[in-house]
């Protein structure tokens, strides 16, 4: 038989590899090295031209540090940061856990529509998501809110409810609206995990008389412990990093800038955002974002063991 | 299906109450997107609660496809031809995304080669990577390579939203289709080689039909994922899609306020669609979707 | 057609050695059953022989030809999976047209040999239907079909007859070797079913451990066999086992407890080279006669005497568990004697049938002679 140069296997695998080595290169690699650069270019206004051969070292960094520490705003964007991530991650975490530990614990073909249910925020388009709550959180009699707290007359006068000067009321908006998305991401993990704990383990202790809350407590969550750190983990790398449906919230003014205004979103903004763009310092503020994100990332790929599920291919062909 | 094996020994009554609580807890959710649908066919918006604006109309969906924006505006918005640039990206996205992983979802699940489980560790980062910190370059490049002329540009940025917006999707659904090609049996494969066939060829020909369902589920998620997408379209495409305008019209929406509960009612229609369908599916391998 | 030839082969999967230093040769058209325990190896020979497992060492020859770094594709083998593993997705037609669909074979050849091989598998009317809708028996057909359409030099079958029911095992195994016979292919076929590996094979090879035991005559393995494992492994019930001391005079005999068992002529020489103090005793449940009274006992032959420990009536016999002081053995004996728990029986042994075993290496002592 003759030899085929497409058929040895070294050359095979190129060829699977290729689009996808092609995509990571183009949209990762290339990516992260610009932007590593722009980080010490004067870049703004994407004037590329002008800005692209100017090197400045670290100015960017010291700008943004300076920026963190003098400036009212940039600081906030910091506290808005830590405040965002921490609650929405506990709530998250503890939400996503207590969705699948109820629906564990009910009928199935409910508990199915309540799962799909909530599943729907992260599938729904991030406008139309970003809409629902807008009409939720309307600053006039429309809103939602408003009427309810109205009708049981809590308030007499519709409320800019992420317009008052107080930080909690945009905090809050950003934290509900996002956690809603992040919840089920938990919910998913940890119902499937509660699905494949086997049976016997579970009427056994039914059988000991143990009730539902014993069997939460002392078997149930034991045996989620590895799902536990997964989840919190990894929800903690995506809300460090997102910002699509807060940036909606900001730009429809259903949150000040000023508290609505996480990290990455301070990112998103400062090189595309209304006004002057300053890419070079957004590059900074990227750069560090990366940063913290690769650490927290590899730590949490290591610490849970995701290499070791990766089995080796069996044959020698 | 019922729980057959728990049925003796629960409480039914504990479970009344876990059900009232969860759906308590989805009440917002419940609301907000009921209310949404239900105003797109009032007058009035209803999401105040409040019965009585409910004046039942299909007004806006007619003035929706007629593109005005309001009963007296003037401006036309061509909102069929947003729908199908909002199809064309999340169609692309899918495309791409299921071409990709297939391919290299299929090498890392069958072929051994130095470096495979760094490769696996890594495509996992990259699916946490901050996006934000890629779309400023990416833009870079995009500005960089963009044709000077002007139609040409235009399908330039479709294509350009469309790779770059597959590229997020790649890393997780390479993860995804590989769990399904692990699951095939290894004799199967080796059947095919001993007949004769080549990696691509097995790869084609048997495998491929046998990940059937996986195919299915990266292609539903890259098609939502590309559905959903406000940023990248924003960012890259020349034209608009449903996300677009529905952000741009926020505040010219004063006017007639319901229009734009139509205009988001039509944009979620696709994605119910597939929840319905696929629920299943969906419920299994929705871990894929990882946002906030 | 080709005969198959391993020379010093080593299979390693990290510390597990799965093959180990196999010396094996097949002949032309030969059927040649391997027989081993579940995990002793035998897949992963087959895979060694078809190409989907590099050996670590050692090497393997089609003919005169070295195989060992040869692709699946390049080695023309027939390959029949324990699972069967068609091609769920594609209709039994297509499944047997696989293989010849790759070589490029035009589409009526295609057609006609694949109606060829499934009329000779009485398959032909199952053609259109996808492997899932056919039964186990019928599914490995196809699979045999798929193996046999591309005419391979060397057929190769992993248990193919495990997940089948007892009659129709029967039938299929008649059926595969009158097919194996009337094609003349070279073929090696995986069982841990002895009784199988004794109905089918020319020659039987018998692997433990990824050792290869013995490899001869079905008949020969059954009655001599080379050592203790497989005199164990052959055999349902297998071979009893009983240790006993030597004694040396004028002649040479066995001492089982207060017991004399004397011996043939050839293991009197055998025993008078080596001269073992202390042997195993190896005989087949069947080459014994069960006699209950002494006097029934034939002078000058040589008989154990034990008790009873249990009995199971099989239909044509009754299979009895005896023990010789702390030995259980197992022994048929004729219907028509009434037996019973507590029974002292006198054990008479065919002395053509018994062999002997080096209690140290295992071996049977007349091939611990030839080496
Ligand atoms: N890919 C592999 N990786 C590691 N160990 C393996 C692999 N394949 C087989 N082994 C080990 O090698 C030994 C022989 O396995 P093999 O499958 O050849 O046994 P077998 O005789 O076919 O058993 P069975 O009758 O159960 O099919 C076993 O101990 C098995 O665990
Ligand atoms: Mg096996």
């Amino acid at each position: 038989m003759k030899k085929n140069i497409f058929s040895t296997n070294k050359v095979q695998l190129l060829i699977f590899l290729l689009p996808a080595f092609l995509i990571v290169l183009l949209f990762y690699i290339i990516p992260i090295i610009i932007t590593v650069y722009v980080s010490f270019t004067p870049m703004r206004n994407w004037n590329i031209d002008k800005y692209f051969n100017v090197i400045v070292g670290l100015q960017n960094y010291n700008r943004l540090f300076s920026l963190i520490t003098r400036d009212p705003v940039a600081r906030q964007v910091v506290m808005n940061t830590v405040v965002f991530v921490a609650i929405t991650l506990a709530i998250n975490v503890l939400g996503g856990l207590g969705l699948a530990l109820a629906n564990f614990f009910i009928d199935e073909r409910v508990s199915t529509g309540f799962r799909t249910l909530w599943l729907l925020p992260r599938m729904t388009p991030i406008a139309v998501y970003g809409l629902l709550w807008y009409y939720f959180f309307h600053g006039s009699s429309i809103g939602m809110l408003n009427s309810i707290a109205m009708s049981l007359g809590l308030i007499k006068k519709p409320i800019a409810w992420g317009q008052e000067v107080i930080p909690w009321g945009p905090w809050s908006i950003i934290i509900i609206v996002n956690g809603f998305v992040g919840v089920s991401f938990g919910m998913v993990i940890f119902y499937s995990a509660l699905k494949s704990i086997p049976r016997e383990l579970i009427i056994a202790a039914r059988v000991d008389g143990a009730s539902n809350w014993k069997l939460t407590t002392n078997i149930l969550i034991p045996l989620l412990r590895w799902h536990l750190l997964f989840v919190t983990t990894w929800q903690l790398l995506s809300l460090l990093t997102t910002y699509a449906h807060t940036f909606l919230l900001v730009e429809w003014g259903v949150v000040s800038r000023t508290y609505g205004q996480t990290w990455a979103l301070y990112v998103f903004n400062t090189a595309f955002g209304r006004g002057e763009q300053d890419q070079g310092l957004a590059a900074a503020a990227a750069v560090i974002l990366v940063i913290f994100g690769a650490i927290l990332g590899w730590i949490t790929v290591r610490a849970l063991g995701f290499n070791k599920m990766i089995t080796k291919p069996k044959g020698d062909i | 299906m019922m729980q057959l094996w728990d049925v003796e020994v629960k409480s039914r009554k504990i479970e009344i109450v876990l059900i009232l609580a969860v759906f308590l807890a989805s009440l917002p959710l419940i609301l907000n997107y009921g209310l949404l649908i239900l105003s797109s066919f009032s007058t009035e918006m209803v999401t105040n609660l409040d019965p009585t604006s409910f004046r039942p109309t299909i007004d806006n969906w007619i003035l929706l496809f007629e593109g005005r924006l309001s009963v007296t505006g003037g401006v036309r918005e061509d909102v069929v031809r947003y729908t199908i640039n909002t199809a064309i990206v999340a169609l692309g996205v899918a495309g791409v995304v299921v071409l990709v992983s297939v391919m290299a979802g299929y090498a890392m699940s069958r072929m051994n080669f130095k470096g495979r489980s760094l490769i696996m560790q890594m495509i996992l980062l990259l699916h946490a990577f901050p996006g934000v910190a890629l779309i400023i370059a990416v833009y870079l490049i995009f500005r960089a390579t963009l044709p000077s002329d002007i139609e040409l540009a235009r399908i330039y940025s479709f294509a350009y939203v469309i790779v770059a917006r597959a590229a997020l999707e790649i890393p997780m659904s390479i993860w995804l289709i590989k769990g399904f090609f692990d699951r095939v049996p290894w004799e199967v494969e080796w059947a095919a080689i001993i007949d004769g066939a080549s990696r691509l060829r097995v790869w084609r020909e048997v495998m491929l039909p046998m990940v059937k369902p996986g195919i299915a589920a990266i292609a539903i998620f890259a098609f939502l994922a590309g559905w959903e997408d406000l940023i990248y379209v924003r960012t890259f495409l020349f034209d608009r899609t449903l996300a677009t305008y529905i952000e741009s019209n926020i505040n010219v929406e004063f006017a007639y306020m319901p229009l734009l509960a139509a205009a988001g009612t039509l944009y979620l229609l696709p994605t119910i669609l597939f929840f319905i369908l696929t629920q299943r599916l969906l419920l299994e391998t929705s871990t894929g979707g990882i946002k906030g | 057609m080709v005969s198959v030839r391993l020379e010093k082969v080593t299979k390693k999967f990290g510390k597990v050695v799965a093959v180990n230093n196999v010396d094996l040769e097949i002949e032309e058209g030969e059927f040649m059953a391997l027989l081993g325990p579940s995990g002793s190896g035998k897949s992963t020979l087959l895979y060694l022989i078809a190409g989907i497992y590099k050996p670590t060492s050692g090497k393997i020859f089609f003919d005169d030809r070295d195989v060992t770094n040869l692709p699946p594709r390049e080695r023309n083998v027939g390959l029949v999976f324990q699972n069967y593993a068609l091609y769920p997705h594609m209709k039994v037609f297509d499944n047997i047209a696989f293989p010849l669909k790759i070589k490029k074979v035009p589409k009526e050849e295609i057609r006609r040999k694949v109606f060829e091989v499934a009329k000779l598998l009485r398959i032909e009317h199952l053609l259109d239907r996808y492997p899932g809708q056919l039964s186990g028996g019928q599914q490995q057909r196809v699979a045999i079909a798929r193996a046999l359409v591309k005419e391979p030099q060397v057929l190769l079958l992993d248990e193919p007859l495990s997940n089948l029911d007892a009659l129709l095992r029967v039938s299929v195994r008649s059926e595969l070797k009158r097919l194996q016979k009337n094609l003349g292919i070279t073929a090696i076929y995986v069982t841990h079913d002895q009784a199988e590996a004794m109905a089918l094979a020319d020659r039987i090879a018998i692997i433990n451990e990824g050792v290869i035991q013995q490899v001869d005559l079905p008949e020969v393995v059954y009655n001599r066999p080379k050592n203790m494992f497989v005199g164990g492994f052959i055999g349902n019930p297998p071979m009893n086992f009983v240790e006993a001391g030597v004694e040396y005079n004028e002649t040479v005999k066995l001492i089982v407890g207060e017991d004399s068992v004397w011996l043939p002529q050839e293991y009197i020489e055998i025993l008078r080279k080596l001269k073992l103090q202390k042997v195993v005793l190896g005989f087949r449940p069947e080459d014994v006669l069960v006699l209950k009274d002494e006097r029934q006992v034939e002078p000058g032959s040589s008989v154990i005497r034990g008790e009873i420990f249990t009995v199971e009536p099989m239909g044509r016999e009754v299979l009895l568990t005896v023990m010789i002081g702390e030995t259980m053995v197992k022994v048929y004996a004729p219907p028509t004697q009434y037996y019973s728990m507590g029974d002292k029986v006198f054990l008479q042994i065919n002395p053509a049938k018994l062999r002997l075993f080096d209690p140290d290496t295992t071996i049977a002592l007349e091939y611990l002679v030839k080496t």
